[in-house]
C-alpha cells in the first residue's frame, strides 16, 4: 500500500517537474546524506519538488556516499545548502550556520540505537564484546560518534573493544548487516531504525534494540555561515521551515514520517558536543 | 564351461516360437539400454553445460563487481554486492556466495551466518572446482572456487555453492520415464514380436508336429496348412509332403516284398521239396505194381499197402506243411512244438540236397511257445535256416536249437559256413537303408523281432556262426 502511494507520489512529482523547471535558470544545489532512506527515490523526489516548490526554484539534490563528502561539497561550494548531521556540523561549529532542524514525534530529537540480531541475548553494550560491530559513518553522531564516546567511557575504542568494525555508510545498510548476521551489532538512527519497522517491518524484526542513547539534537540543515545572506541560503531556509505549510511540503514530510522543520539553536546539540568531547580531541 | 553347455542346451531346448521372441526382447532391452544410456549422457551434458555457464557468469559478475572493494578489504561493499546479486538470483541456483582476501580470511558472504567474516576460506573450499569443471556428481550441492583477480593480480577468492536439486531431480525424472518407456515398449514389441513370429512360425510348428507325430509314421500337411505366402516354406512343406508319401510308398513296398518273402522261401525249399515228393512217388509207383502182378498174395499186397501209405503220409505232411507256410500270416495261431517239426519237414530236403548234417534240437516249453505267434517265428526260423544252409555248403553243418529261459525263447541258429558279411549283417542287424543288391529274408527276420521286441545278436566262434534271437514270451497264468 505504502509503495503504490510512493509510486503515485513520484509519478506526480515527475510531472510537476518541467513547471518547477520553468521558474527559474538558477538551480538550488541541495546535498542529501545517506543518513536516511537513501534508496527511496521517491521521497527524494517528493522533497525535491516540494523545494522547488518552495523555493520557486529548481532544485538539484546531490547524493552523496559519505558525511565528509557532503561537508566537503558544503565547504567548497559545490552545494548550497545540506541535510547533514549534528556531529559534522559541530566539527565545523564556526563554517556552518543552521538553516532548521526538523521535527519528529513533536520535537527535533532523535536516538541512537544500539542494536543486535533479534535473538542475541545481549543486554547492554558491554555484552557485545569481541563481536563485529557495523557503524554507519564516522562522521554520524548516532551511527557513530554515540557508541564510540560510550566506549570511551568505558577506557575503550572501537577497534579494541570489538573483534572487527565495518562501516556501511548508511542507517538502513547497519540495520541490514546486523539483519543479515554479517555483524553481531550496529550502531544506528532509532530515526532510521523506527521509519524502517513501518515501511520495512521484515527487516527490523530480525533485529532487536540492545540499547537506546539519550535523546539528542536531530540531523539538521545547514549551510555556509559566510552564505548566510545568500538569497539563495534564505529562500532554502525559508522553503525549509515552510515545508509543513505547502501541500508538496506535507507529502515530502509525510514520506518522511515527519511533522516539519523548525527553526532552533546550535545549544540543540550540546548533548553530541558532550559525546564529542568524550572521546577526546580528533586526531 | 558345463553350466555354459548346459544353458545353451535349455535354451535351444524351448521351440522356436519361443526362442525368437526372447532373442527379440532380450535385443529390445539391449537397445533400450543403450538408447537410456545416450540419452542420459546427453541430458548430463547439458545440465554441465548450464552449470558451467551459471558458475561462470556469476564469478565472473562477480569478480568484476567486487575486485576493488576485495582490493580495499571493504566489508560492507562485498557484502553488498553478494546481497543484491542474492536477491537478484533468489530462488534460483546460487545458494551461497563466500569471497575471502588474498590472506585466506572471510571478507563477506551471501549468508555470514554461515560463513562469519573473518573465518578461514579453506573450509568453504572443500569438494570445490574451478568453474569451467563443474560438473554433476550427484551431491545436490555443488561448490565453485575460483580466485579473484582485479588488475590483472590476484587479490582474493570466491567460492560458491550451487544448488542442483533440480538438476538431479530432472534426471531422476527422465531415467524413471526412461525407465518405464523402454520397459513399456520392450513389452510391447517383445509381444509383437511373439505374435508376428509365431503367425509366421505357424507352418514350421505344423510340419514339425506332423514329423512328431504318433506311430512313427509322418502325417502329410494339409494343402489348406500351406502358406502360399511364403514360397520358401510352402516348397519345404511341399517337398515333406512327398517325403512322407515316399515313406508310404516304402512301407507298402516292404510290406508287398514280406508277404512275396513267403513265397520266395517255398520258392527256395521248391527243387527239394519237389524230390520231397518225386521220392516216395518212384516208391509208390514200385508198391502199386507189386499190388497189381502179386494181387493174390495177401501179404504183398498188405506190405506194399503199408508201403504206400507210409509214403502217402509223408506226401500229406509235406503238402500240409506248404500249405500251412502260405497260410501262416492268417491264422495268428500260437506257436506250438509241432510248428518247428513242419519247418524240419520243410527244411531237412533242403539240408539233405546239400548232404548236410542237421543239428535239431527244440527243448522249449509249450508255454513258452504258446506266447509267440506261430508265423512270425516260423518265418523267422526258417529264414535263418535257409541262409545256414547256403552259407553252410555242401557238406556243412546247419543247428536249430530252440529252448526257453524265464520269460524268454530263444532261437539259436548256427552254420560252419564262412560268416555274414557285412552287407548281411547290416541287413540282420539294422534298422538302417537296405544296402544294395541281395534279398531281403535277413531284414524281414529282423523287422519281425524287432515288431515283437526281440533281440538278434550274432557271434562267431570256432568256424561256426551262431545267430540268436531272444523273444520276450510272457508267459500267460
Amino acid at each position: 500500500m505504502a509503495f503504490t502511494r510512493r509510486a503515485f507520489l513520484a509519478g506526480t512529482a515527475a510531472l510537476a517537474a518541467p513547471a518547477v523547471l520553468a521558474q527559474s535558470h538558477t538551480a538550488v544545489r541541495f546535498a542529501l546524506t545517506p543518513v536516511f532512506l537513501d534508496n527511496d527515490a521517491a521521497v527524494i523526489s517528493a522533497l525535491q519538488t516540494a523545494l522547488a516548490e518552495g523555493m520557486g526554484r529548481t532544485v538539484e539534490l546531490v547524493q552523496r556516499r559519505t558525511y565528509q563528502e557532503i561537508t566537503g561539497a558544503l565547504l567548497d561550494g559545490s552545494v548550497d545548502a545540506a541535510w547533514t548531521c549534528g556531529y559534522p556540523f559541530l566539527q565545523h561549529r564556526s563554517e556552518l550556520v543552521l538553516l532548521g532542524v526538523p521535527v519528529w514525534n513533536g520535537q527535533p530529537l532523535y536516538q541512537s540505537y544500539l542494536i543486535a540480531s533479534s535473538d542475541d541475548p545481549a543486554q547492554s553494550l558491554s555484552d557485545l564484546r569481541g563481536g563485529t560491530h557495523a557503524f554507519s559513518d564516522p562522521d554520524s553522531n548516532s551511527g557513530y560518534l554515540v557508541t564510540a564516546s560510550d566506549l570511551a567511557r568505558m577506557g575503550q575504542t572501537p577497534e579494541m573493544f570489538f573483534s572487527r568494525t565495518i562501516f556501511t555508510f548508511g542507517h538502513r545498510n547497519v540495520v541490514r548487516a546486523v539483519a543479515g548476521g554479517l555483524t553481531r551489532s550496529g550502531s544506528v538512527d532509532g530515526y532510521v531504525w523506527e521509519v524502517l519497522s513501518r515501511v520495512e517491518p521484515d527487516l527490523t524484526a530480525r533485529t532487536r534494540i540492545v540499547a537506546r542513547s539519550e535523546w539528542l539534537g536531530f540531523p539538521p540543515f545547514v549551510a555556509r555561515s559566510d552564505r548566510t545572506s545568500d538569497p539563495i541560503v534564505a529562500a532554502c531556509r525559508s522553503a525549509l521551515l515552510g515545508l509543513a505549510g505547502t501541500p508538496s511540503g506535507q507529502v515530502a514530510l509525510s514520506l518522511l514520517f515527519l511533522d516539519g522543520v523548525a527553526g532552533t539553536e546550535a545549544s540543540l546539540f550540546d548533548g553530541i558536543a558532550a559525546r564529542m568531547a568524550a572521546i577526546g580531541p580528533e586526531p | 564351461m558345463r553350466d555354459g553347455a548346459m544353458r545353451t542346451g535349455w535354451f535351444q531346448s524351448l521351440p522356436v516360437t519361443l526362442r525368437v521372441p526372447i532373442v527379440t526382447a532380450v535385443l529390445m532391452i539391449a537397445l533400450g539400454l543403450v538408447a537410456s544410456q545416450g540419452v542420459l549422457t546427453a541430458l548430463r551434458r547439458v545440465q554441465d553445460s548450464r552449470l558451467v555457464e551459471t558458475a561462470r557468469l556469476h564469478v565472473e559478475g562477480l569478480s568484476v563487481a567486487l575486485g576493488p572493494f576485495v582490493l580495499r578489504q571493504d566489508v560492507w561493499e562485498v557484502y553488498d554486492i553478494l546481497e543484491r546479486a542474492r536477491a537478484a538470483s533468489d530462488g534460483q541456483r546460487l545458494l551461497q556466495t563466500v569471497v575471502a582476501d588474498a590472506g585466506g580470511n572471510v571478507l563477506a558472504a551471501s549468508d555470514p551466518t554461515r560463513a562469519p567474516v573473518g573465518s578461514e576460506m579453506t573450509r568453504y573450499e572443500v569438494d570445490a572446482v574451478a568453474p569451467a569443471a563443474v560438473t554433476m556428481t550427484g551431491d545436490p550441492v555443488l561448490r565453485v572456487a575460483s580466485p579473484l583477480k582485479y588488475q590483472g593480480r590476484e587479490v582474493g577468492r570466491i567460492v560458491t555453492e550451487l544448488d542442483v536439486t533440480d538438476l538431479l531431480a530432472e534426471r531422476r525424472r527422465v531415467t524413471l520415464w526412461l525407465l518405464f518407456g523402454n520397459a513399456a515398449a520392450t513389452a510391447v514389441l517383445a509381444f509383437a514380436g511373439w505374435l508376428a513370429v509365431a503367425r509366421i512360425l505357424r507352418p514350421v510348428g505344423t510340419l514339425v508336429r506332423a514329423m512328431d507325430a504318433t506311430e512313427g509314421v509322418p502325417r502329410p500337411i494339409a494343402e489348406a496348412d500351406i502358406p502360399r505366402s511364403d514360397p520358401g516354406l510352402a516348397r519345404l512343406i511341399a517337398t515333406y509332403n512327398r517325403m512322407t508319401t515316399a515313406v508310404e510308398a516304402r512301407a507298402e513296398a516292404e510290406r508287398r516284398l514280406a508277404e512275396r518273402e513267403r513265397f520266395v522261401s517255398l520258392g527256395r525249399l521248391s527243387s527239394s521239396l519237389a524230390h520231397e515228393i518225386n521220392n516216395p512217388l518212384g516208391g509208390l509207383l514200385n508198391a502199386a505194381d507189386t499190388i497189381v502182378t502179386y494181387a493174390d498174395r495177401p501179404e504183398v499186397v498188405r506190405e506194399s499197402g503199408n508201403l504206400m501209405l507210409r509214403g502217402l503220409t509223408h506226401m500229406r505232411d509235406v503238402a500240409r506243411a506248404i500249405l500251412d507256410q502260405n497260410r501262416l500270416d492268417r491264422t495268428g495261431q500260437p506257436l506250438r512244438a509241432v510248428d518247428f517239426e513242419d519247418l524240419r519237414l520243410l527244411f531237412e530236403p533242403e539240408a539233405i540236397s546239400r548232404e548236410q548234417r542237421l543239428d535239431w534240437q527244440i527243448t522249449a516249453g509249450d508255454a513258452t511257445l504258446a506266447a509267440l505267434p506261430s508265423a512270425q517265428v516260423r518265418q523267422v526260423t526258417l529264414n535263418l535256416l535257409l541262409n545256414a544252409s547256403e552259407a553252410a555248403g555242401t557238406g556243412g553243418r546247419v543247428g536249430l536249437s530252440v529252448s526257453n529261459g524265464a520269460d524268454v525263447l530263444s532261437i539259436l541258429v548256427d552254420d560252419t559256413g564262412p560268416g555274414l558279411g557285412p552287407d548281411h549283417l547290416a541287413r540282420l542287424l539294422s534298422s538302417g537303408p537296405l544296402p544294395p543288391g541281395g534279398g531281403v529274408g535277413l531284414r524281414l527276420a529282423h523287422d519281425i523281432v524287432v515288431g515283437l521286441n526281440g533281440r538278434i545278436t550274432h557271434t562267431r566262434s570256432d568256424g561256426a556262426t551262431i545267430i540268436r534271437v531272444d523273444l520276450p514270451a510272457q508267459v500267460q497264468v
